[in-house]
Protein backbone atom coordinates (compact mmCIF):
# COMPACT_ATOMS: atom_id res chain seq x y z
CA UNK A 1 0.00 0.00 0.00
CA UNK A 2 1.26 3.44 -0.82
CA UNK A 3 1.54 5.65 2.24
CA UNK A 4 -0.58 8.72 1.78
CA UNK A 5 0.93 12.06 2.67
CA UNK A 6 -0.90 14.63 4.77
CA UNK A 7 -3.98 12.51 5.26
CA UNK A 8 -2.22 9.82 7.26
CA UNK A 9 -3.00 10.24 10.94
CA UNK A 10 0.33 10.85 12.65
CA UNK A 11 0.12 10.73 16.42
CA UNK A 12 3.19 11.24 18.54
CA UNK A 13 3.24 8.34 20.99
CA UNK A 14 4.23 10.62 23.88
CA UNK A 15 1.15 12.75 23.24
CA UNK A 16 -2.20 11.91 24.72
CA UNK A 17 -3.83 9.19 22.65
CA UNK A 18 -7.06 9.73 20.73
CA UNK A 19 -8.70 7.31 23.08
CA UNK A 20 -7.64 9.26 26.20
CA UNK A 21 -8.78 12.53 24.64
CA UNK A 22 -12.15 11.03 23.83
CA UNK A 23 -12.51 9.64 27.35
CA UNK A 24 -11.84 13.15 28.66
CA UNK A 25 -14.50 14.57 26.31
CA UNK A 26 -16.91 11.88 27.45
CA UNK A 27 -16.18 12.79 31.07
CA UNK A 28 -17.18 16.40 30.37
CA UNK A 29 -13.93 18.06 29.29
CA UNK A 30 -15.54 19.28 26.11
CA UNK A 31 -12.65 21.61 25.24
CA UNK A 32 -10.47 18.52 24.56
CA UNK A 33 -12.54 17.95 21.44
CA UNK A 34 -10.42 20.72 19.90
CA UNK A 35 -7.37 18.40 20.02
CA UNK A 36 -9.29 15.65 18.28
CA UNK A 37 -10.49 18.14 15.69
CA UNK A 38 -6.90 19.16 14.92
CA UNK A 39 -5.94 15.50 14.42
CA UNK A 40 -8.90 14.36 12.38
CA UNK A 41 -10.51 17.20 10.45
CA UNK A 42 -8.19 16.90 7.45
CA UNK A 43 -8.56 13.12 7.00
CA UNK A 44 -12.30 13.42 7.42
CA UNK A 45 -12.47 16.28 4.95
CA UNK A 46 -10.48 14.21 2.41
CA UNK A 47 -12.80 11.27 2.98
CA UNK A 48 -15.90 13.36 2.32
CA UNK A 49 -14.43 15.11 -0.74
CA UNK A 50 -13.59 11.72 -2.27
CA UNK A 51 -17.15 10.57 -1.60
CA UNK A 52 -19.12 13.66 -2.55
CA UNK A 53 -16.82 15.59 -4.88
CA UNK A 54 -18.05 18.77 -3.14
CA UNK A 55 -15.80 20.91 -0.99
CA UNK A 56 -18.31 23.10 0.81
CA UNK A 57 -20.61 20.18 1.55
CA UNK A 58 -17.62 18.18 2.80
CA UNK A 59 -16.73 20.91 5.31
CA UNK A 60 -20.31 20.86 6.57
CA UNK A 61 -20.17 17.08 6.88
CA UNK A 62 -16.93 17.24 8.92
CA UNK A 63 -18.61 19.74 11.21
CA UNK A 64 -21.57 17.39 11.54
CA UNK A 65 -19.31 14.49 12.55
CA UNK A 66 -17.82 16.53 15.41
CA UNK A 67 -21.27 17.71 16.41
CA UNK A 68 -22.37 14.06 16.64
CA UNK A 69 -19.28 13.18 18.68
CA UNK A 70 -20.40 15.77 21.22
CA UNK A 71 -23.97 14.63 21.11
CA UNK A 72 -23.23 10.90 21.38
CA UNK A 73 -20.05 11.13 23.48
CA UNK A 74 -21.65 9.02 26.23
CA UNK A 75 -21.94 6.09 23.81
CA UNK A 76 -18.17 5.93 23.27
CA UNK A 77 -16.93 2.67 24.77
CA UNK A 78 -13.71 2.23 26.70
CA UNK A 79 -12.54 -0.73 24.65
CA UNK A 80 -13.31 0.97 21.36
CA UNK A 81 -10.71 2.33 18.98
CA UNK A 82 -11.35 6.01 18.37
CA UNK A 83 -10.42 6.03 14.67
CA UNK A 84 -12.83 3.18 14.00
CA UNK A 85 -15.57 5.03 15.88
CA UNK A 86 -15.06 8.34 14.09
CA UNK A 87 -15.07 6.67 10.66
CA UNK A 88 -18.18 4.79 11.67
CA UNK A 89 -19.83 8.14 12.45
CA UNK A 90 -18.46 9.61 9.22
CA UNK A 91 -19.97 6.79 7.16
CA UNK A 92 -23.34 7.37 8.80
CA UNK A 93 -23.12 11.13 8.14
CA UNK A 94 -22.24 10.44 4.49
CA UNK A 95 -25.11 7.97 4.15
CA UNK A 96 -27.54 10.56 5.58
CA UNK A 97 -26.16 13.16 3.15
CA UNK A 98 -26.70 10.92 0.14
CA UNK A 99 -30.16 9.97 1.35
CA UNK A 100 -31.17 13.62 1.61
CA UNK A 101 -29.58 14.48 -1.73
CA UNK A 102 -30.61 11.36 -3.61
CA UNK A 103 -31.76 13.48 -6.56
CA UNK A 104 -28.32 15.12 -6.88
CA UNK A 105 -25.75 12.71 -8.35
CA UNK A 106 -22.15 12.71 -7.19
CA UNK A 107 -20.09 15.30 -9.00
CA UNK A 108 -18.00 13.48 -11.56
CA UNK A 109 -16.01 16.58 -12.23
CA UNK A 110 -13.06 17.33 -10.06
CA UNK A 111 -13.49 20.19 -7.62
CA UNK A 112 -12.05 23.52 -8.75
CA UNK A 113 -8.35 23.97 -8.09
CA UNK A 114 -8.12 20.31 -7.17
CA UNK A 115 -4.75 19.64 -8.69
CA UNK A 116 -1.84 21.94 -8.40
CA UNK A 117 0.83 21.16 -10.97
CA UNK A 118 3.52 19.12 -9.17
CA UNK A 119 6.79 20.98 -8.77
CA UNK A 120 8.93 18.00 -9.65
CA UNK A 121 7.38 17.46 -13.12
CA UNK A 122 10.15 18.15 -15.59
CA UNK A 123 8.19 19.50 -18.54
CA UNK A 124 5.03 21.52 -18.96
CA UNK A 125 3.54 18.97 -21.38
CA UNK A 126 4.08 16.13 -18.91
CA UNK A 127 2.60 18.19 -16.12
CA UNK A 128 -0.51 18.87 -18.17
CA UNK A 129 -0.88 15.20 -19.11
CA UNK A 130 -0.52 14.12 -15.48
CA UNK A 131 -3.10 16.64 -14.29
CA UNK A 132 -5.38 15.37 -17.03
CA UNK A 133 -4.92 11.75 -15.89
CA UNK A 134 -5.64 12.70 -12.28
CA UNK A 135 -8.82 14.44 -13.36
CA UNK A 136 -9.87 11.21 -15.12
CA UNK A 137 -9.07 9.19 -12.02
CA UNK A 138 -11.17 11.55 -9.94
CA UNK A 139 -14.08 11.07 -12.33
CA UNK A 140 -13.57 7.29 -12.37
CA UNK A 141 -13.65 7.22 -8.57
CA UNK A 142 -16.79 9.36 -8.52
CA UNK A 143 -18.50 6.93 -10.90
CA UNK A 144 -18.18 4.01 -8.43
CA UNK A 145 -20.99 2.98 -6.08
CA UNK A 146 -20.80 4.61 -2.64
CA UNK A 147 -19.58 1.52 -0.80
CA UNK A 148 -16.72 0.94 -3.25
CA UNK A 149 -15.70 4.61 -2.97
CA UNK A 150 -15.75 4.35 0.83
CA UNK A 151 -13.72 1.17 0.77
CA UNK A 152 -11.04 2.45 -1.60
CA UNK A 153 -10.81 5.86 0.08
CA UNK A 154 -10.45 4.46 3.59
CA UNK A 155 -7.95 1.84 2.50
CA UNK A 156 -5.78 3.85 0.10
CA UNK A 157 -5.89 7.34 1.66
CA UNK A 158 -6.47 6.69 5.34
CA UNK A 159 -4.50 3.48 5.85
CA UNK A 160 -7.46 1.69 7.37
CA UNK A 161 -6.47 -1.97 7.40
CA UNK A 162 -8.55 -4.91 6.31
CA UNK A 163 -9.39 -5.96 9.88
CA UNK A 164 -10.72 -2.52 10.76
CA UNK A 165 -12.59 -2.29 7.47
CA UNK A 166 -14.20 -5.61 8.26
CA UNK A 167 -15.51 -4.15 11.54
CA UNK A 168 -16.66 -0.93 9.85
CA UNK A 169 -18.46 -2.77 7.06
CA UNK A 170 -19.68 -5.48 9.40
CA UNK A 171 -18.27 -8.38 7.39
CA UNK A 172 -15.31 -10.79 7.41
CA UNK A 173 -11.77 -9.88 6.37
CA UNK A 174 -12.12 -12.24 3.44
CA UNK A 175 -15.27 -10.44 2.31
CA UNK A 176 -13.42 -7.10 2.55
CA UNK A 177 -10.66 -8.42 0.28
CA UNK A 178 -13.19 -9.68 -2.25
CA UNK A 179 -14.98 -6.30 -2.23
CA UNK A 180 -11.67 -4.49 -2.56
CA UNK A 181 -10.76 -6.64 -5.55
CA UNK A 182 -14.10 -5.86 -7.20
CA UNK A 183 -13.81 -2.13 -6.38
CA UNK A 184 -10.34 -1.93 -7.91
CA UNK A 185 -11.52 -3.82 -10.98
CA UNK A 186 -14.44 -1.41 -11.41
CA UNK A 187 -12.18 1.61 -10.91
CA UNK A 188 -9.71 0.32 -13.47
CA UNK A 189 -12.51 -0.32 -15.94
CA UNK A 190 -13.93 3.24 -15.53
CA UNK A 191 -10.50 4.82 -15.66
CA UNK A 192 -9.38 3.09 -18.87
CA UNK A 193 -12.75 3.69 -20.49
CA UNK A 194 -12.43 7.43 -19.78
CA UNK A 195 -8.90 7.40 -21.17
CA UNK A 196 -10.10 5.72 -24.34
CA UNK A 197 -12.91 8.28 -24.70
CA UNK A 198 -10.39 11.09 -24.28
CA UNK A 199 -8.08 9.59 -26.91
CA UNK A 200 -10.93 9.11 -29.39
CA UNK B 1 -2.74 -21.25 -9.16
CA UNK B 2 -5.23 -20.45 -11.90
CA UNK B 3 -5.75 -16.96 -13.38
CA UNK B 4 -8.80 -16.09 -11.24
CA UNK B 5 -7.06 -17.06 -8.00
CA UNK B 6 -3.94 -15.11 -9.00
CA UNK B 7 -5.94 -11.98 -9.83
CA UNK B 8 -7.83 -12.21 -6.54
CA UNK B 9 -4.53 -12.09 -4.67
CA UNK B 10 -3.29 -8.98 -6.55
CA UNK B 11 -4.41 -6.63 -3.74
CA UNK B 12 -2.40 -8.56 -1.14
CA UNK B 13 0.46 -9.16 -3.57
CA UNK B 14 0.72 -5.44 -4.23
CA UNK B 15 0.53 -4.65 -0.49
CA UNK B 16 3.16 -7.30 0.28
CA UNK B 17 0.88 -9.15 2.68
CA UNK B 18 1.03 -12.52 0.89
CA UNK B 19 3.12 -15.36 2.30
CA UNK B 20 6.49 -16.01 0.64
CA UNK B 21 5.20 -19.18 -1.02
CA UNK B 22 2.11 -17.44 -2.39
CA UNK B 23 4.12 -14.48 -3.64
CA UNK B 24 6.49 -16.86 -5.44
CA UNK B 25 3.54 -18.67 -7.00
CA UNK B 26 2.06 -15.38 -8.24
CA UNK B 27 5.45 -14.31 -9.65
CA UNK B 28 5.86 -17.61 -11.47
CA UNK B 29 2.36 -17.37 -12.90
CA UNK B 30 2.91 -13.79 -14.09
CA UNK B 31 6.01 -14.90 -16.01
CA UNK B 32 4.00 -17.22 -18.21
CA UNK B 33 0.45 -15.74 -18.34
CA UNK B 34 -0.09 -12.80 -20.69
CA UNK B 35 -3.69 -12.21 -19.52
CA UNK B 36 -2.61 -11.88 -15.89
CA UNK B 37 0.34 -9.71 -16.91
CA UNK B 38 -2.10 -7.29 -18.58
CA UNK B 39 -4.39 -7.36 -15.53
CA UNK B 40 -1.48 -6.76 -13.18
CA UNK B 41 -0.13 -3.86 -15.28
CA UNK B 42 -3.60 -2.28 -15.47
CA UNK B 43 -4.07 -2.60 -11.72
CA UNK B 44 -0.63 -1.13 -11.05
CA UNK B 45 -1.37 1.87 -13.22
CA UNK B 46 -4.80 2.37 -11.66
CA UNK B 47 -3.40 2.26 -8.15
CA UNK B 48 -0.56 4.56 -9.13
CA UNK B 49 -2.99 7.17 -10.42
CA UNK B 50 -5.33 6.69 -7.48
CA UNK B 51 -2.52 7.22 -4.98
CA UNK B 52 -1.38 10.29 -6.88
CA UNK B 53 -4.64 12.09 -6.16
CA UNK B 54 -3.46 14.96 -3.99
CA UNK B 55 -4.71 15.38 -0.43
CA UNK B 56 -7.56 17.78 0.04
CA UNK B 57 -7.19 20.82 2.28
CA UNK B 58 -10.25 22.35 3.91
CA UNK B 59 -10.70 26.10 4.02
CA UNK B 60 -10.36 28.15 7.20
CA UNK B 61 -14.14 28.28 7.31
CA UNK B 62 -14.23 24.70 8.72
CA UNK B 63 -11.99 25.57 11.67
CA UNK B 64 -13.92 28.79 12.38
CA UNK B 65 -17.26 27.02 12.33
CA UNK B 66 -16.03 24.15 14.50
CA UNK B 67 -14.64 26.39 17.25
CA UNK B 68 -17.81 28.49 17.20
CA UNK B 69 -19.81 25.30 17.79
CA UNK B 70 -17.41 24.22 20.55
CA UNK B 71 -17.70 27.62 22.26
CA UNK B 72 -21.47 27.37 22.20
CA UNK B 73 -21.32 23.96 23.87
CA UNK B 74 -18.81 25.18 26.45
CA UNK B 75 -21.02 28.14 27.35
CA UNK B 76 -24.04 25.89 27.70
CA UNK B 77 -22.03 23.55 29.90
CA UNK B 78 -20.97 26.40 32.16
CA UNK B 79 -24.44 27.92 32.48
CA UNK B 80 -26.39 25.97 35.08
CA UNK B 81 -29.70 24.69 33.86
CA UNK B 82 -33.00 25.65 35.62
CA UNK B 83 -33.22 22.08 36.90
CA UNK B 84 -29.75 22.35 38.47
CA UNK B 85 -30.73 25.68 40.10
CA UNK B 86 -33.85 24.13 41.61
CA UNK B 87 -31.80 21.16 42.80
CA UNK B 88 -29.35 23.47 44.55
CA UNK B 89 -32.15 25.39 46.27
CA UNK B 90 -33.66 22.14 47.55
CA UNK B 91 -30.26 21.05 48.79
CA UNK B 92 -29.79 24.33 50.66
CA UNK B 93 -33.28 24.08 52.17
CA UNK B 94 -32.57 20.64 53.64
CA UNK B 95 -29.12 21.72 54.75
CA UNK B 96 -30.71 24.51 56.84
CA UNK B 97 -33.16 22.07 58.40
CA UNK B 98 -30.52 19.66 59.67
CA UNK B 99 -27.96 20.74 62.31
CA UNK B 100 -24.35 20.75 61.19
CA UNK B 101 -22.67 19.64 64.44
CA UNK B 102 -22.42 15.85 64.87
CA UNK B 103 -23.54 15.96 68.50
CA UNK B 104 -26.71 17.83 67.57
CA UNK B 105 -27.30 15.47 64.63
CA UNK B 106 -27.04 12.51 67.02
CA UNK B 107 -29.42 14.13 69.50
CA UNK B 108 -31.94 14.91 66.78
CA UNK B 109 -31.75 11.35 65.46
CA UNK B 110 -32.32 9.93 68.96
CA UNK B 111 -35.31 12.19 69.58
CA UNK B 112 -36.83 11.21 66.24
CA UNK B 113 -36.27 7.51 66.94
CA UNK B 114 -37.86 7.66 70.42
CA UNK B 115 -40.77 9.70 69.09
CA UNK B 116 -41.26 7.15 66.31
CA UNK B 117 -41.32 4.22 68.75
CA UNK B 118 -43.83 5.97 71.04
CA UNK B 119 -46.13 6.96 68.21
CA UNK B 120 -45.92 3.49 66.71
CA UNK B 121 -46.73 1.78 70.03
CA UNK B 122 -49.62 4.17 70.64
CA UNK B 123 -51.34 4.22 67.27
CA UNK B 124 -50.10 1.31 65.16
CA UNK B 125 -51.15 -1.75 67.21
CA UNK B 126 -52.31 -4.49 64.90
CA UNK B 127 -56.03 -5.19 65.20
CA UNK B 128 -56.04 -8.97 65.10
CA UNK B 129 -59.49 -10.38 64.31
CA UNK B 130 -60.91 -12.48 67.18
CA UNK B 131 -62.69 -15.76 66.54
CA UNK B 132 -65.85 -14.26 68.01
CA UNK B 133 -65.82 -11.56 65.40
CA UNK B 134 -66.13 -14.09 62.57
CA UNK B 135 -69.58 -14.45 61.05
CA UNK B 136 -71.39 -17.87 60.92
CA UNK B 137 -70.55 -18.43 57.23
CA UNK B 138 -66.85 -17.96 57.91
CA UNK B 139 -67.10 -20.26 60.91
CA UNK B 140 -68.64 -23.07 58.88
CA UNK B 141 -66.01 -22.64 56.19
CA UNK B 142 -63.27 -22.79 58.81
CA UNK B 143 -64.83 -25.93 60.34
CA UNK B 144 -65.01 -27.56 56.91
CA UNK B 145 -61.41 -26.70 56.24
CA UNK B 146 -60.40 -28.09 59.63
CA UNK B 147 -62.24 -31.34 58.87
CA UNK B 148 -60.54 -31.64 55.48
CA UNK B 149 -57.22 -30.95 57.10
CA UNK B 150 -57.80 -33.63 59.75
CA UNK B 151 -58.80 -36.27 57.22
CA UNK B 152 -55.82 -35.35 55.08
CA UNK B 153 -53.58 -35.68 58.14
CA UNK B 154 -55.02 -39.10 58.87
CA UNK B 155 -54.47 -40.24 55.34
CA UNK B 156 -50.88 -39.00 55.39
CA UNK B 157 -50.26 -40.62 58.76
CA UNK B 158 -51.74 -43.89 57.54
CA UNK B 159 -49.72 -43.75 54.32
CA UNK B 160 -46.58 -43.25 56.35
CA UNK B 161 -47.55 -46.13 58.63
CA UNK B 162 -47.96 -48.35 55.56
CA UNK B 163 -44.28 -47.93 54.83
CA UNK B 164 -43.44 -49.87 57.99
CA UNK B 165 -43.27 -53.71 58.12
CA UNK B 166 -46.35 -55.70 59.16
CA UNK B 167 -44.92 -56.81 62.53
CA UNK B 168 -44.26 -53.12 63.43
CA UNK B 169 -47.84 -52.28 62.53
CA UNK B 170 -49.01 -55.17 64.73
CA UNK B 171 -46.90 -53.83 67.60
CA UNK B 172 -48.51 -50.43 67.19
CA UNK B 173 -51.96 -51.99 67.42
CA UNK B 174 -50.88 -53.92 70.52
CA UNK B 175 -49.75 -50.62 72.05
CA UNK B 176 -53.19 -49.20 71.24
CA UNK B 177 -54.80 -52.13 72.99
CA UNK B 178 -52.80 -51.34 76.12
CA UNK B 179 -54.46 -47.92 76.27
CA UNK B 180 -57.97 -48.37 77.48
CA UNK B 181 -59.00 -44.83 76.87
CA UNK B 182 -58.26 -44.42 73.17
CA UNK B 183 -59.30 -41.10 71.71
CA UNK B 184 -61.22 -40.57 68.49
CA UNK B 185 -58.02 -40.09 66.53
CA UNK B 186 -56.60 -43.43 67.59
CA UNK B 187 -59.89 -45.17 66.85
CA UNK B 188 -60.01 -43.57 63.40
CA UNK B 189 -56.50 -44.91 62.82
CA UNK B 190 -57.60 -48.41 63.77
CA UNK B 191 -60.65 -48.20 61.49
CA UNK B 192 -58.37 -47.05 58.63
CA UNK B 193 -56.07 -49.99 59.31
CA UNK B 194 -59.06 -52.33 59.20
CA UNK B 195 -60.19 -50.85 55.91
CA UNK B 196 -56.91 -50.48 54.05
CA UNK B 197 -54.10 -52.52 55.53
CA UNK B 198 -52.90 -55.17 53.04
CA UNK B 199 -52.10 -57.73 55.77
CA UNK B 200 -54.97 -59.98 56.91
CA UNK B 201 -53.33 -60.47 60.31
CA UNK B 202 -53.01 -56.74 60.85
CA UNK B 203 -56.65 -56.16 59.85
CA UNK B 204 -57.77 -58.93 62.24
CA UNK B 205 -55.71 -57.41 65.04
CA UNK B 206 -57.21 -53.99 64.34
CA UNK B 207 -60.70 -55.46 64.55
CA UNK B 208 -59.79 -57.19 67.78
CA UNK B 209 -58.56 -53.87 69.18
CA UNK B 210 -61.82 -52.21 68.15
CA UNK B 211 -63.88 -54.73 70.21
CA UNK B 212 -63.03 -52.77 73.35
CA UNK B 213 -64.70 -49.71 71.84
CA UNK B 214 -67.61 -51.39 70.08
CA UNK B 215 -70.06 -49.14 71.91
CA UNK B 216 -68.75 -46.07 69.98
CA UNK B 217 -70.84 -45.25 66.89
CA UNK B 218 -67.66 -44.20 65.09
CA UNK B 219 -66.23 -47.71 65.49
CA UNK B 220 -69.44 -49.47 64.43
CA UNK B 221 -69.82 -47.30 61.38
CA UNK B 222 -66.18 -47.86 60.47
CA UNK B 223 -66.47 -51.65 60.65
CA UNK B 224 -69.70 -51.59 58.70
CA UNK B 225 -68.18 -49.40 56.01
CA UNK B 226 -65.15 -51.71 55.76
CA UNK B 227 -67.20 -54.87 55.33
CA UNK B 228 -68.17 -54.50 51.61
CA UNK B 229 -64.56 -53.84 50.58
CA UNK B 230 -63.15 -56.74 52.57
CA UNK B 231 -62.18 -59.75 50.47
CA UNK B 232 -60.69 -62.07 53.06
CA UNK B 233 -63.27 -64.61 54.36
CA UNK B 234 -61.50 -64.70 57.73
CA UNK B 235 -61.82 -60.99 58.28
CA UNK B 236 -65.35 -60.96 56.80
CA UNK B 237 -66.41 -63.59 59.36
CA UNK B 238 -64.80 -61.63 62.18
CA UNK B 239 -66.56 -58.44 61.08
CA UNK B 240 -69.93 -60.21 60.92
CA UNK B 241 -69.35 -61.53 64.45
CA UNK B 242 -68.40 -58.02 65.61
CA UNK B 243 -71.49 -56.37 64.14
CA UNK B 244 -73.76 -59.17 65.41
CA UNK B 245 -72.33 -58.92 68.91
CA UNK B 246 -73.13 -55.21 69.11
CA UNK B 247 -76.58 -55.77 67.55
CA UNK B 248 -76.06 -53.16 64.95
CA UNK B 249 -79.28 -53.11 62.93
CA UNK B 250 -77.71 -50.84 60.39
CA UNK B 251 -75.65 -53.85 59.32
CA UNK B 252 -78.68 -55.76 57.98
CA UNK B 253 -78.52 -54.44 54.40
CA UNK B 254 -74.80 -55.25 54.24
CA UNK B 255 -75.46 -58.79 55.47
CA UNK B 256 -78.22 -59.28 52.90
CA UNK B 257 -75.90 -58.14 50.19
CA UNK B 258 -73.35 -60.71 51.31
CA UNK B 259 -75.88 -63.54 51.23
CA UNK B 260 -76.86 -62.64 47.66
CA UNK B 261 -73.32 -62.38 46.34
CA UNK B 262 -72.36 -65.73 44.80
CA UNK B 263 -68.71 -64.72 44.65
CA UNK B 264 -68.51 -64.65 48.44
CA UNK B 265 -67.25 -67.69 50.30
CA UNK B 266 -70.12 -70.01 51.31
CA UNK B 267 -69.08 -69.95 54.98
CA UNK B 268 -69.30 -66.19 54.98
CA UNK B 269 -72.71 -66.22 53.32
CA UNK B 270 -73.97 -68.71 55.92
CA UNK B 271 -72.60 -66.57 58.73
CA UNK B 272 -74.31 -63.51 57.24
CA UNK B 273 -77.57 -65.45 57.02
CA UNK B 274 -77.31 -66.46 60.67
CA UNK B 275 -76.47 -62.94 61.69
CA UNK B 276 -79.55 -61.61 59.93
CA UNK B 277 -81.67 -63.98 61.94
CA UNK B 278 -80.00 -62.87 65.18
CA UNK B 279 -80.53 -59.19 64.37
Amino acid sequence: MVESTEETIAVDPVETTDHDLMLAVRAGEIARLGDLFERYHRPLYGFFVRLTGQRTASEDLVQLVFYRILKYRHTYRDEGKFSAWIYHLARKVAADHFRKNAHAPVSLNEPDDLHEVPDHAPHAAEQAAQADDLALMHRALGALPLEQRELLTLHRFHNVHHEELARLFDCSVGAVKVRMHRALGALREHYFKLRQERAA
Amino acid sequence: MNCQRVQETFVDYQAGTLSAAESAAVREHLKICLTCQREWAGLQETLLQLDRLPPEEPSERLRTNFYAMLDTHLRQAREPSPFALMHNRLDRFFENLVPTRPALQFALSTVLLVAGVIVGARYLQPAAPTPQAADPATKSQLAELQQKFDSMSQLVAYSLAQQQPANTRLQQIAATLAHGDADAKTLAGLVSTLAFDPSTNVRLSALEALYAHADRPLVRQGVLASLPRENSPLVQLAMIDFLTSVRDRDAAPAFEALTRDAAIDIAVRDAAQRALVQL
